[in-house]
């Protein structure tokens, strides 16, 4: 490897020398280090998912959408160890939809570009039986779009909560 | 000190073409090996390979007149060494489909980044340039390439066993073997938090980027060009299940791959230790420590970046 990286320096040196004298080429897309700001949660969501851990990940190629399911750690710690959906007390789930990107660093890569919504699940138990308390956020900045509590979760608080904990040896 | 006269600028001149003379009997053998197993593509695809990138990766190599004198020469035979090393169209046509399929992906956004052709060599062989239109043929072709295949029953069925498997014993604390370049096993990695996520329809997999404290604390300040020392990122990939709606859920466990900075340590290699782990099992990946060649292959082309693919989402803390 040392040797493969002085033989790129030398090469460019050398190179280096040649190109002084008869100029350069063309210009080449140009990429830069900086944070995917289009793709960051903005407004005012009852907690940041960001923060929490990794449950799974999924796409839709028809909406062309990804999305990430992060869990607090009750949640996220029983994902990774029930393979039932009963998440306990205190459990919080959040799903974050983006739109899609060509990835201009890797052709064949899609990446976040925008956030379409932040779906939220708690999970709260009184006297032993549990309750389920599903909001959405859409829009920038982010506003509640939907509400929902059920005792027995359904619709898209089933979806969230019913998805599998990606398999992270 | 009279300094030069005209009888000692003939002197010199003399030595240097002496010295020019001489250094041509140094010529380290370039052969063109028979094309054995030739990248089989469209003709319109197959040209533009040709006259790019043929000389430094196929057994074709055609070397121009200023290319054959020493010291040109010692520079190019070791590119065309080096490059096919890498990348063989003469012979990729022994590795399986997939594998020859992700080559060309990876070309293509090596390509793009312009660090192929080598910025070099392509100013003195200005015909090897990529135009935007031969890179759209490139580009269309590798698209239709791409299949939309649903998961099948078996490829479902094997991914529940890994698992009920991985569920039912998530913290068994299992011996896993450092990579070949002595990197150690991270197991903390899956309570790192995402910094991003890709999904790649070249290779059919999902993937998340976790980032360690001292990532997240850098992304907070942006400071990521360079990345500080300690910095650690986890990409995990998992094989896509696609089912006839359109829906895509992970699948089997791929691997895990690490980058972790340390500018001394890693010197060698951009900075940053590189490391994979394969499978549920988690097999090192490599035969030696020279795998890590294929990283840096790679993330070398991303030097605007501190040599990192993800632009990363911020708001971790």
């Amino acid at each position: 490897m040392r040797l493969q990286m002085a033989n790129i320096f030398l090469n460019g040196f050398v190179f280096g020398i040649v190109f002084a004298l008869f100029g350069c080429g063309g210009e080449k897309p140009k990429v830069f280090a900086s944070l995917n700001q289009t793709a960051s949660l903005m407004g005012d969501l009852p907690a940041n998912p960001l923060a929490w851990s990794v449950i799974t990940s999924s796409a839709s190629r028809n909406d062309s959408t990804m999305s990430t399911l992060y869990g607090n750690d009750v949640a996220s710690q029983y994902a990774r160890t029930n393979p039932d959906h009963k998440y306990p007390n205190g459990s919080a789930l959040s799903l974050v939809t983006w739109t899609q990107q060509e990835d201009s660093r890797w052709f064949g890569a899609k990446i976040p570009a925008t956030v379409k919504s932040v779906e939220f699940v708690l999970v709260s138990s009184a006297a032993g039986s549990p309750s389920y308390s599903y909001q959405k956020f859409e829009g920038t900045p982010l506003k509640r779009s939907s509400a929902e509590e059920y005792r027995v979760p359904a619709d898209r608080a089933a979806e969230l909560l019913s998805q599998r904990g990606a398999v992270l040896p | 000190m009279n300094g030069f006269g005209p009888g000692r600028w003939k002197w010199v001149a003399l030595i240097l073409a002496l010295g020019f003379l001489g250094i041509q009997f140094i010529r380290p053998a370039l052969p063109n090996k028979p094309v054995t197993a030739e990248l089989q593509v469209p003709p319109d695809v197959k040209q533009i390979l040709k006259t790019s990138c043929y000389n430094c990766h196929s057994n074709e190599t055609r070397l121009s007149w200023f290319d054959k004198p020493a010291p040109a020469y010692w520079i190019v035979s070791n590119h065309v060494k080096e490059g096919r090393k890498h990348l063989n169209f003469s012979e990729i046509g022994s590795l399986p489909l997939a594998q020859q399929q992700g080559v060309l992906f990876e070309s293509i956004s090596q390509i793009e980044l312009g660090a192929m052709p080598l910025p070099a060599y392509e100013r003195l062989h200005p015909e090897s340039e990529i135009t935007p239109q031969q890179l759209t043929v490139l580009k269309n072709y590798l698209n239709s390439a791409v299949s939309n295949r649903v998961v099948t029953a078996e490829e479902i069925g094997s991914a529940d066993a890994e698992y009920e498997k991985w569920v039912h014993s998530p913290s068994l604390a299992k011996e896993v073997s450092p990579a070949p370049n002595g990197i150690g096993f991270l197991p903390d990695y899956k309570n790192w938090r995402a910094i991003s996520s890709t999904e790649r329809d070249d290779n059919h997999t999902m993937r998340v980027i976790l980032g360690n404290d001292i990532a997240v604390n850098a992304i907070a300040h942006n400071q990521i060009n360079p990345w500080p020392d300690g910095t650690a990122f986890a990409k995990v990939a998992w094989l896509q299940q696609l089912d006839g709606t359109g829906a895509i859920r992970t699948g089997a466990f791929f691997q895990v791959e690490f980058m972790m900075r340390d500018n001394k340590k890693y010197a060698d290699t951009l900075g940053w230790g590189f490391a994979r782990w394969r499978g549920a099992d988690l097999k090192p990946y490599g035969k030696d420590a020279t795998f890590t060649g294929e990283c840096v292959g790679c993330h070398i082309a991303l030097s605007k970046t501190d040599y990192v693919f993800t632009a990363p989402i911020g708001g971790q803390q």
